[in-house]
């Protein structure tokens, strides 16, 4: 079937403007816009730049703007866009390097500053450190992120103020607070506690809504929300 | 915004509308009710202006933004206790309904004032 891929062109360093690009493209049964967007760029026009790499929804390099919502090439078939012209653009709030690809710095950035790695101030045994399933449930959808982008490229709050944290570090944040086995908790929720961090958050659910893993983010953010507020009553 | 609209999104941007306009709403009341200050004359005058039926038909505006604002802003405050979050859309569609049913007998109350 016939699709008509608008695909977002625009190279800093040579173009004053970005431009949109047309391409037809007869997509086949089943085909992702991963699979059109590789047609394109090996018999169309080699000069389409996007990030792709494990096409299993699991390495999160390829997310991008499909029709206005963020998401991932690999994981989202064609024909569940439901239109047939498919426009394709960068993920918003971050620079554009070239076409489709924005620089992820911002977003790695926030990232190391919720301190995105397991503590423990008990000493080391030669066993592992144990968590029961129970615990081990509550942070089942956090475990599962990708660090795509999807989220902290789709939320209004992170476009207007890059400064603040954004979804995907917050959720982090979470990850690692409600561990059973982590021990850091308290210095964790000292560095998202901040006009910047948690409190930017306004529930306008762009992030779930588009999270290509379906995580429940906004829950984990309101559980840390909950908790900075508790520890100062 | 560049962004496809869902009902989120549009609950947020409804609810910073609604509350920038009852902001604006405020500040007027306390303009009209300041002229208390000046006399019975003056007061009286003020309210012959705010109690033209255009102002009543705005009131009927009032109570639709305050409602969708009050409503949406418990949907907020349920949030905030861990509740329902992957129920947003229907708590949304849920306070607008009730809105609605508040908005038509308050309303209906209002008109039939304004009518008579």
């Amino acid at each position: 079937m016939k699709y008509t891929f608008k695909v977002y062109r625009f190279n800093p360093e040579t173009d004053d403007a970005p431009r949109y690009q047309t391409y037809e493209v007869d997509c086949e049964e089943g085909w992702t816009v991963l699979d059109a967007l590789n047609y394109i760029k090996w018999y169309l026009d080699g000069s389409v730049s996007y990030r792709r790499s494990c096409r299993h929804e699991i390495c999160g390099s390829c997310a991008v703007m499909m029709n206005g919502k963020n998401g991932l090439l690999c994981n989202t078939q064609v024909k569940d866009l439901g239109s047939k012209t498919i426009t394709i653009e960068p993920l918003k709030g971050f620079p554009v390097l070239k076409d489709l690809i924005v620089d992820m710095d911002l977003f790695i950035e926030r990232l190391k500053a919720v301190n995105p790695f397991f503590e423990s101030s008990e000493p080391p045994t030669d066993r592992e450190y144990y968590q029961s399933p129970e615990d081990r449930a509550i942070i089942d959808d956090a475990v599962n992120c990708i660090l795509c982008g999807s989220c902290t490229g789709s939320c209004p709050s992170f476009w207007y103020n890059p400064d603040y944290l954004g979804p995907a570090a917050l959720f982090k944040a979470f990850r690692f607070v409600y561990d059973s086995r982590d021990t850091a908790a308290a210095e964790r929720l000292e560095l998202v506690d901040d006009h910047n961090g948690l409190w930017r958050c306004h529930t306008i659910f762009n992030c779930m809504e588009c999270c290509p893993k379906n995580l429940n983010i906004t829950e984990g953010i309101q559980y840390l929300k909950r908790l900075a507020f508790m520890r100062k009553i | 915004m560049g962004y496809r609209w869902h009902t989120g999104s549009v609950a947020w941007i409804l609810h910073r509308l609604s509350g920038v306009a009852l902001t604006f709403y405020l500040v007027l009341h306390i303009w009209v009710i300041h002229h208390i200050g000046q006399g019975p004359e003056a007061f009286n005058a003020i309210m012959a202006k705010v109690q033209t039926p255009l102002f009543k038909f705005l009131e009927l505006g009032l109570l639709g933004t305050v409602l969708y604002h009050s409503f949406n802003g418990f949907r907020i405050l349920l949030f905030d206790f861990g509740i329902g979050i992957r129920q947003q859309k229907q708590i949304f569609w849920g306070t607008v309904v009730v809105g609605l049913l508040v908005f038509a007998v308050s309303g209906y109350g209002m008109l039939s004032h304004i009518l008579h």
